[in-house]
């Protein structure tokens, strides 16, 4: 019998960027990126441990704004020209590394690799990974939770509470709309939280969601079990909060798993490394150097001579890694249920990305995780947290403490000089939405459309990456850039709104552009 | 209580510095090394004035976020656009939570409300006195004249919005915008809304259907914080859980993934390839060092190669369509580093 839960989460979201008006558009990488590299990774293990009949539980959040894309024919379409352009150059590369065999034998993986992704993206799946996760959740192996609609930071809205109805609505129908069925949890973006979100979430039928550490350790009355069982909030909805431990060994650089000097060197990209007539076609347009996903280096150790990566000493060390977190997994289960008396559950998120974008061997450390707590131990059992809930029902009544996951906890990354100056617009914004959606309950035709369409730019412009952006200073224009740009669309949506002179060509421009949520009702921010 | 607008316009002058392109989130390839220090320096010694309490440990996890990336300079792209509204003609404060310690309020008033004010104060806007005041409300239907205390921060008239160092954690805050006459007597321009500071440590509140002893409970976060085994004093733990906590959470929030940080000053790094190209009849069939290549349409090829030290014997052999003819070429390439 098991002495404890293990609830792994993996929180995947990329803000909404799909720029039709453009035909190579720098940030659509991100996707691309992200599929060939962690989303369809990660169905390749789910798939592996299905057909080993290896039973295991694990819990992803994908986004509504993630789920958009990943939907999106026009997407679709240039992610497969994408990766028939990687397929090209990894080619070319098998070529050019002849002499080489340290790196021939990596050209020789990433052309397998980027092939066997296309036999996936598109033979098995149609173009549209949806329908793997889909299936996953419905064989019971996976949990695929939502998100507030475009991943806005709840804690700084709270002035604004019908968008934060609107978040978690529009979030809870668009998840309908692709697994159909309703989501049973919510990721909150950032794990931000503050008291009251949760009666949105329990608005929305929605049963769980996850907080930060602290959430938990400073809700009032003080939770009896700490993070290691959910507390139902005064809504009814429970709260799982992040278990400090088991969140370290992985996340940080300096002891984390991912520092490991056998894997892969995530800055030597040949994008950057080669020679610039030679990879001109496979960068931007425009002549900017970008990261292909070919890299030829492990991480070596500190220093900048870098040596030639090592699949099978990689392979050596995440399957080491696997140990040693099922191991310290184990001894934390029994540690707990001795002082518990009851299985304690530990709830490890992480993002998504982590798995094989930046830590490249992750996915096959998930593999060999599950594939050791399915044989090779009793004390520990992956769970979801909507098994856990059905098996226990009962839990302590407390309040969470606002809090996020994010820098020092709480909201500094997205409220600070760089970035304090949208507030002013995002909460303008919210106010004329609940205006207009009450001056026009009834509306049809051209004024329908304008008035979903006021709601889309409204949600664009409260995703938390704008913020983040700003503050972390990477592509900081171009998040300036969409926040003007929803902001400005929504002005003169409300102004013509209001002046009862809708301007149907440019409607249908901003329609084509910022075509999130087609199932929109601009009646969820009444 | 720090003044919002010298940091801001430092962070402004900042952001607008090239910046460039490939990045998702905290970290992917960063500005050019030499711009980026600079831009973290003031953005740090700004963040440095506004937080001093939490300031506490920062570990290197944190740091490295900052820790510029050698990254080949990226070409700024540029976007028209109009401005957003400076204005929307409103009189209000709004008022947010940042941290246990920290408030942040901003305010519009139009100028009407203006006019309004300079006539009942009988003195001009920009000699008008601004003023922040700060009101405790815990516990309170706040109605302006019930709160458990407040405190004033004297404002620049140009201000727009203002960080406020409260303080204290788990406490409920109101604040009125307004000036202050000559004569000491307080006009109220506008009311926030009321926030409250998250908690910084545990809760009192114990439930007694859900009540533990304390050296279980003591175990359960020692775990967390890695105090298991010691037994240290009721008082004392609250003050080593917040600290730990503390730490935890200076390190660096996790909602990004943190890379060690990259120990690299100037460098240079050479590489050599060759190409190998020619011609023949476009029907023929041509291999290099025994594997069948494919030519173009015109019967010619071209071939890269990363070129180690060492020799390369590269021998080109073409044989016609009827099998009749064939020729070897055969380049040989001496390589070497010194």
């Amino acid at each position: 019998m098991e002495k404890g839960y293990l609830c792994i989460v993996l929180h995947s979201h990329l803000p909404y960027v799909r720029h039709p008006e453009y035909e190579d558009f720098l940030e659509e990488d991100w996707l691309y990126e992200a599929i060939t590299e962690t989303y369809i990774p990660l169905i390749n293990v789910y798939n592996g441990l299905i057909k080993d009949g290896v039973d295991f539980r694990i819990t992803m959040s994908i986004t509504p704004s993630l789920c958009s894309m990943l939907a999106d024919p026009l997407l679709q379409d240039r992610y497969l020209k994408h990766l028939e352009s990687l397929i090209e150059l990894s080619n070319k590369e098998v070529e050019r590394t002849r002499w080489e065999p340290a790196f021939n034998r990596l050209a020789l993986m990433y052309q397998a690799q980027f092939i066997e992704t296309r036999r996936v993206f598109v033979d098995r799946y149609h173009k549209n990974i949806l329908t793997a996760f889909k299936e996953f959740q419905d064989m019971g192996k996976l949990e695929i939770i939502t998100c507030n609609a475009t991943h806005g930071f709840l804690p700084l809205m709270e002035v604004c509470p019908k968008s934060i109805r609107a978040q978690v609505q529009v979030g809870a129908n668009n998840y309908e709309r692709f697994f159909g069925r309703r989501p049973r949890g919510i990721w909150l973006a950032e794990c931000g939280y503050y008291p009251g979100v949760d009666q949105y979430v329990n608005e929305a039928e929605i049963r769980h969601f996850f907080v930060d550490t602290h959430a938990i350790l400073h809700a009032s009355p003080r939770p009896k079990y700490g993070v290691y069982a959910p507390i139902f909030c005064k809504s009814g909805v429970a709260a799982f909060g992040r278990d400090f431990e088991s969140s370290k060994q992985v996340w940080s650089a300096i002891e984390g798993y991912p520092g490991d000097f056998n894997y892969r060197e995530f800055y030597r990209d040949i994008g950057f490394d080669l020679d610039f007539e030679y990879i001109k076609p496979y960068i931007h347009k425009e002549g900017i150097r970008i990261n292909t996903g070919i890299k030829y280096y492990r991480i070596t150790g500190k220093t900048d001579r870098k040596e030639a990566y090592n699949p099978d000493w990689a392979r050596d060390s995440a399957g080491a890694h696997a140990g040693n977190f099922m191991f310290n997994r184990e001894k934390q289960a029994e540690y707990l249920f001795d002082i518990m008396k009851k299985k304690p559950i530990i709830v490890a998120p992480y993002d998504a990305e982590l798995f094989g974008h930046w830590w490249y061997e992750g996915p096959m450390f998930l593999d060999f995780l599950f594939r050791k707590l399915h044989y090779d131990q009793k004390t520990i059992k992956p769970i979801t947290p909507s098994e856990y809930l059905e098996r226990n029902p009962r839990n302590q009544v407390s309040t969470p403490s606002m809090s996020s996951w994010g820098y020092k906890g709480y909201s500094e990354h997205w409220l600070d000089g760089s970035n304090d100056w949208i507030y002013k617009h995002l909460h303008k914004a919210s106010e004329r939405m609940s205006e207009l959606a009450n001056s026009y309950p009834d509306a049809s035709g051209l004024r329908r459309r304008a008035l979903n369409q006021a709601l889309r730019e409204l949600l664009l412009v409260q995703s938390s990456d704008w913020a983040f952006i700003m503050k972390t200073g990477t592509v900081v224009q171009y998040a300036v850039k969409r926040t003007k740009d929803h902001i400005l669309r929504f002005i003169r949506l409300y102004e013509d709104i209001k002046a009862d002179r809708i301007d149907e060509g440019w409607l249908a421009d901003i329609e084509w552009k910022d075509n999130i949520f087609p199932e929109i009702d601009y009646r969820v921010h009444t | 209580m720090k003044k919002t607008k010298a940091g801001k316009k430092i962070m402004k002058k900042a952001v607008k510095k090239k910046v460039k392109v490939t990045a998702k989130r905290a970290i992917k390839r960063a500005k050019p090394v030499v711009k980026r220090a600079k831009k973290m320096r003031i953005a740090r010694k700004a963040t440095a004035a506004a937080a001093p309490r939490l300031e506490a440990p920062r570990d290197k996890a944190e740091e490295s976020k900052y820790y510029p990336r050698p990254t080949p300079y990226l070409p700024p792209r540029q976007w028209e656009h109009e401005e957003l509204p400076a204005r929307y003609g409103d009189t209000r404060v709004v008022l947010m939570a940042r941290d246990p310690y920290w408030i942040f309020a901003y305010w519009e008033v139009s100028d009407e409300r203006r006019m309004q004010v300079e006539r009942e104060a009988s003195a001009s806007w920009n000699d008008l006195r601004k003023v922040l005041r700060v009101y405790d409300v815990t516990g309170k239907d706040f109605n302006g004249s019930n709160a458990n205390r407040h405190f004033d921060i004297d404002i620049t008239s140009e201000a727009v919005n203002w960080y406020i160092h409260v303080g204290e954690a788990n406490r409920y805050w109101c604040v009125d915008l307004g000036v202050m006459t000559s004569g000491g007597k307080f006009i109220l321009i506008a009311r926030s809304n009321v926030v409250g500071t998250p908690r910084d440590s545990a809760s009192d509140v114990i439930d007694e259907e859900w009540m533990s002893i304390e050296e279980d409970f003591l175990k359960l976060y020692g775990l967390w914080g890695g105090f298991a085994g010691a037994s240290p004093g009721k008082v004392q733990v609250k003050k080593i859980m917040k600290e730990r906590l503390q730490h935890a959470l200076a390190s660096g929030g996790i909602s990004s993934f943190v890379r060690p940080p990259k120990y690299r000053g100037f460098w240079m790094v050479v590489n050599t390839e060759l190409i190998v190209y020619g011609a023949t009849e476009p029907d023929a069939t041509v291999t290099v060092q025994g594997r069948p290549i494919k030519l173009s349409r015109d019967g010619t090829f071209s071939l890269r190669f990363a070129l180690p030290d060492g020799d390369q014997v590269i021998p080109v052999k073409g044989v016609s369509a009827d099998k009749a003819e064939e020729r070897t070429i055969t380049p040989i390439v001496k390589k070497y580093t010194k």
